[in-house]
């Protein structure tokens, strides 16, 4: 379980979220949606501590994320995270892109790591694709890739960055597609989109940001359907 | 006989040959050292503390403004008044290390920022660790980027071995060994060919060698067809 408890946070004189309060079940699928700049992604980053916060508690499972000692790179393993832009390691082919953090982090021998690579390559519809670079992957497929790098370190939960975001229209199917397969499987996400049908069908919740707090939650279909709030009704009115 | 003699002899040659494995002997124990000091300058000035940025930034600026020909001379008499004498072999290889250690320091640095951000994070968002992230991501792909730049920096030492002639170190390097035999023979448009001839070999191995690197590198990164 993710508790979010009054996190605030700023860039500069600049506050980015005002004070944000979420609780995420274990296989609960959350879509967070909003105008841009309105803080959804840097939520995402305050919740595996790629961004520090300045005020307010993260819990996962209990571990209060930012709390003084809390080892956060053990953290980080439980918590997958994909970003818009992809960030393949461009060095390395598909499978050692997978293989690397098993290998380095969890210890697994190449042996293994490589196995447990080629298995979450071929879970995303990669498996033709092992020894490609990066460079040599079209964008839906290097996205797939960052999903099955996050995979290989059998996260608890999945933070999902706008990851449709830079796709071309027709790739962000197959992005889709792996999404949906995940959320059957029971993986817990929260994910930044704009893709309001995917969130409809697949989210259990929705939460709609405005300028830096949740101004609308609720579950999926009754708040894309029919928003109470007018922010949230101008919003879903301009985006659908 | 051979040394009154005034055409270009045998002897003349094996010379010219031993001057050059110095000078090549010169450039790679230099250029390592060098490179590992550079390395970790260039490093310690992108930990984000602002007072490693200017200290490692003065000790860089001071090196690369002061000439190559009067550092050997400073820091040669520097260590014979602070009591450590040095041969004038090992002080001039010591000074060569420190100087191409500012250039190879800036390098690193360029390496290091030119990977993104956000490929960092990837690597962190893993659960890696900042030093797994550094020689696991950031190092790896910071090298492609600056391989050309290091080896301009490695053939550009080459050369500058040369001025190690102003401590008189023994052996003689390529160049003073090159003058020694023009001063009897009077030739020195043959021989200075010749030398040239020699550094041109020497700088030809050490380019094929990091373009073989380069072109490995590019191959990854073309489409698999």
């Amino acid at each position: 379980m993710i508790i979010i408890d009054g996190v605030r946070k700023s860039f500069g004189t600049l506050e980015v979220l005002k004070g944000i309060d979420l609780t995420v079940e274990k296989g609960e699928v959350l879509c967070l949606i909003g105008a841009s700049g309105s803080g959804k992604s840097t939520l995402l980053l305050c919740i595996n501590a790629l961004e520090p916060i300045q005020a307010g508690r993260v819990l996962v499972d209990d571990i209060d994320v930012h709390a003084r000692g809390t080892n956060q790179n053990a953290l980080r393993q439980k918590l997958g995270i994909v970003f818009q832009q992809y960030n393949a390691f461009p060095h390395l082919t598909a499978i050692d892109n997978v293989a690397l953090a098993p290998r380095r982090v969890l210890g697994k021998s190449k042996k293994l790591a490589r196995e447990l690579a080629e298995h979450h390559l071929a879970h995303v519809g990669l498996g033709d694709k092992l020894h490609h670079y990066p460079s040599q992957l079209s964008g839906g497929q290097q996205q797939r890739l960052a999903i099955a790098r996050a995979l290989a370190m059998e996260p608890d939960y999945m933070l999902l960055d706008e990851v449709t975001s830079a796709l071309d229209p027709e790739l962000v199917g197959e992005v889709l597609d792996t999404l949906r397969l995940l959320s059957d499987e029971g993986i817990t996400m929260i994910a930044v989109t704009h893709e309001i049908p995917f969130a409809r069908e697949v989210a259990d919740r929705v939460a709609f940001f405005h300028q830096g707090v949740i101004h609308e939650i609720g579950p999926a279909k009754e708040l894309i359907n029919s928003p109470r709030m007018p922010r949230t009704q101008e919003f879903l009115g301009k985006i659908l | 006989m051979s040394t009154l003699s005034t055409t270009f002899t045998w002897q003349d040659f094996l010379l010219m040959l031993q001057g050059a494995g110095i000078t090549f002997f010169l450039t790679i124990v230099s250029g390592l050292f060098g490179t590992i000091v550079g390395f970790f300058v260039g490093w310690g000035r992108c930990l984000g503390s602002k007072l490693l940025l200017y200290l490692l930034g003065a000790y860089i600026e001071v090196i690369r403004a002061v000439p190559l020909i009067v550092q050997f001379v400073l820091f040669n008499s520097f260590m014979a008044i602070a009591g450590f004498p040095l041969s004038p072999f090992i002080s001039g290889i010591l000074t060569l290390s420190i100087y191409i250690s500012a250039y190879v320091a800036e390098v690193v640095k360029a390496g290091i920022e030119s990977v993104p951000r956000r490929t960092s994070m990837a690597a962190r968002g893993l659960g890696m660790t900042y030093l797994q992230d550094f020689f696991h991501v950031v190092l790896p792909i910071g090298t492609r980027a600056v391989l050309p730049s290091w080896t301009g920096l490695m053939l550009g030492l080459m050369k500058d071995t040369s001025l190690i002639a102003v401590l008189g170190a023994t052996p003689p390097e390529l160049l003073r060994s090159s003058q020694i035999i023009i001063t009897r023979i009077h030739d020195p448009l043959l021989i200075l060919i010749g030398a040239g001839a020699f550094y041109f070999v020497m700088c030809f191995v050490i380019a094929r060698l990091s373009g073989r690197y380069e072109r490995r590198w590019q191959r990854e990164q073309e489409a698999l067809q």
